[in-house]
């Protein structure tokens, strides 16, 4: 299992340039997950790797190959689709087995191996089924399986979760971070799910108009996010954005916006001196309020009960912000609550290049 | 669910009336077919009614005499004409669907999904092709078969009409179920380390086989029926079954029972071609490949 390297990776379509200059790598047995919104190129990414898409410029590496001009067949890759792809004039077994047929593998070890894999994803019972017979579920299950009868190198998932109901969803994801665990490959995932990337990746890499915005694993994004883009797509409900200002008051920096002044820790002040006095874009969590007498006063305009959670929305300095609180005391719409920010969980973003400060 | 209701709403005889003679008029000619081809030549030519005989084998005998296991009676001599030209015709039918769809479908599948220089140009021209009735083709495809190929009075040089004749229909008509195999399940056999071929021939192929079939139909039917070109190109061995019927047709003598019994015989292949291969005709093949 060969660690994976993108260097300077380009692809054009025409005239529009979907990815510019991607450098990325991927450690040996990581699984990464790329993540983005609609047309972020992340897609395009994955099947560049897999080979279904031209290189326009750059290589790909793969140990020490150069793998960006070769067909996809020489790449030692497995792939499972969004849309399952399954053959459906063959059977599950023939389904799970065509690779294996396709490199003449002897049929003993053919049903051998199909029967494991059958086994790990709890497809015995259906191997005789066309995919027409089959729920969303088992197909993914099916796609899945003939990804793993390959014992490919590497596997690359195109978002293969988003044709599921959320609850099946929930599950598959659970399967997968164990397969993962179980087979110990390269694995590859594409998804604009934000929260199958956290839970599933090593490493995320955010992507937004074809580049890199961060790259890290789902702790460093989530708490040292490189942006403002990598701050509001990561973390579910979305991160506060408020207009606020630095200034200095009594020795201390404080985020200083409508009606609220948050002091920031000394060492979150540390590095700002130099952006004194200057205009901020302030990110505060949901989760980062707390309830405190002494803290804002602030208006409770929804509140939207999830269970043990509940996701206020309110008002601070004429701006709209999320909060999230714990459901023991039930919190109603049109109460007014106080709450304070603690100044080492919020996250301080130039307004101009949103690059985090 | 409600049980299908037995009471049916009554209509205009007059619709019932049109209906009858749509049906006399389809049936009618098949009929006198059969019927003549059951009797006698002293029957035939009898004026008194056609609906009272004594029904016989012995056209099809004289027919088919080549093929028979015994010597028919009535027959002093057996006439190889009609037999050869229903042996011409089942391999020449044959033969060039099967060419045309070997071709058809790799070009087909060419222009769908590869992109080369001059792609749409090819594409429309095959059908435009098509487009040029057989007898504008009739003089030229003559000269050159006779005079350059040399193909002319062989099965070979009729097969290789009709492939032409054929082959811009079958490309047309399976590009439209190529274009409906989702593209993800060939991207899915690369993946699986299929080639180009093994892409077309494992997983393409068994998908668009309601298309092949009907196309199969078709070309069959064409080539079964051509008349104008056969007539050009063949010569006494190599003669259809069309070109025979009509060859027999001489100032001295028409056999009608036996033409009879030889047009009976030339519907049977196609029926029988159609039969089979329209229980290829299934929709519903790709359900299940990709999330619709």
């Amino acid at each position: 299992m060969p660690d994976i390297r993108l260097e300077h990776l380009r692809k054009d379509y025409g005239a529009v340039t979907v990815i510019e200059d991607l450098n990325l790598e991927m450690a040996d047995g990581e699984f990464t997950v790329l993540v983005g919104p609609s047309g972020c190129g992340k897609s395009t990414t994955l099947r560049m790797i897999a080979g279904l898409e031209s290189v326009t410029g750059g290589q790909i590496m793969i140990g020490d190959r150069d793998v960006s001009q070769l067909e996809p067949k020489a790449r030692d890759l497995a792939m499972v689709f969004q849309d399952y792809a399954l053959y459906p004039h063959m059977n599950v077994a023939k389904n799970m087995s065509f690779a294996l047929r396709l490199a003449r593998m002897n049929k003993a070890d053919i049903d051998k191996r199909v029967k494991e894999v059958a086994e790990t994803l709890d497809l015995k019972a259906y191997l005789d089924r066309k995919p027409a017979e089959l729920s969303g579920g088992q197909r993914q299950r099916v796609a899945m399986g003939r990804a793993l009868v390959r014992d490919a190198g590497t596997f690359l998932f195109d978002e293969p979760l988003s044709n599921l109901d959320a609850k099946l969803r929930g599950q598959m994801r659970a399967e997968l971070a164990l397969m993962h665990q179980r087979v110990g490959k390269n694995m590859i995932y594409v998804t604009h799910d934000q929260i199958e990337a956290m839970t599933l990746g090593d490493k995320i890499v955010v992507m937004k108009f074809g580049k890199i915005m961060q790259a890290g694993s789902p702790e460093e994004l989530y708490r040292n996010p490189a942006n403002k883009f990598v701050a509001g797509f990561i973390g579910s409900p979305t991160m506060n954005f408020l207009d606020a200002e630095l200034s200095e008051d009594a020795g201390t920096l404080h985020a200083k916006g409508e009606g609220f002044a948050i002091p920031l820790s000394a060492q979150k002040a540390a590095g700002l001196q130099s952006h004194k006095d200057r205009k901020v874009t302030l990110g505060i969590r949901p989760s980062s309020f707390a309830e405190d007498s002494a803290g804002i006063e602030m208006p409770v305009i929804l509140s939207e009960y999830i269970g043990a959670q509940s996701v206020l929305i309110s008002e601070m300095g004429g701006q709209r912000v999320a909060i999230e609180v714990n459901s023991v005391a039930p919190v109603r719409t049109g109460e007014t609550r106080n709450f304070t920010v603690q100044g080492d969980e919020v996250h301080l973003f130039d307004p101009q290049s949103e690059a985090a400060l | 669910m409600s049980q299908p209701s037995k009471v049916y709403d009554r209509q205009n005889p007059a619709y019932y009336a049109l209906l009858v003679a749509l049906v006399l008029m389809a049936i009618g000619p098949i009929y006198l077919m059969l019927a003549t081809s059951l009797k006698l030549n002293v029957d035939i030519m009898s004026d008194s009614g056609g609906l009272l005989f004594m029904p016989t084998l012995r056209n099809y005998e004289t027919a088919l005499c080549d093929f028979l296991w015994y010597k028919p009676e009535h027959l002093r001599r057996c006439d190889p004409t009609f037999g050869r030209a229903l042996t011409n015709s089942l391999i020449i039918g044959l033969i060039s669907t099967a060419i045309t769809l070997i071709i058809g479908t790799m070009a087909a599948y060419a222009l769908v999904r590869f992109r080369f220089f001059g792609r749409d140009v090819v594409s429309i021209w095959t059908l435009m092709m098509r487009m040029v009735p057989p007898a504008v083709l009739l003089v030229p495809v003559f000269g050159i078969w006779t005079f350059q190929f040399g193909l002319d009075g062989t099965r070979g040089g009729i097969i290789l009409v009709y492939v032409a004749l054929n082959l811009p229909f079958v490309i047309w008509i399976l590009q439209s179920f190529i274009v409906q195999v989702p593209i993800q399940l060939e991207e899915a056999a690369r993946m699986d380390g299929a080639g180009p071929f093994g892409v077309f021939f494992l997983v393409v192929l068994p998908l668009i086989k309601p298309g092949i079939a009907a196309a199969s139909i078709f070309t069959f039917r064409v080539a079964w029926n051509e008349f104008l070109l056969a007539n050009a190109l063949s010569d006494r061995n190599s003669r259809t079954v069309p070109v025979t019927i009509v060859n027999s047709l001489t100032e001295f003598d028409i056999d009608w029972g036996v033409i009879m019994a030889t047009g009976m015989l030339l519907a049977i292949p196609p029926i029988i071609f159609t039969f089979v291969a329209s229980r290829q005709i299934i929709t519903g093949m790709t359900a299940g490949a990709v999330k619709g």
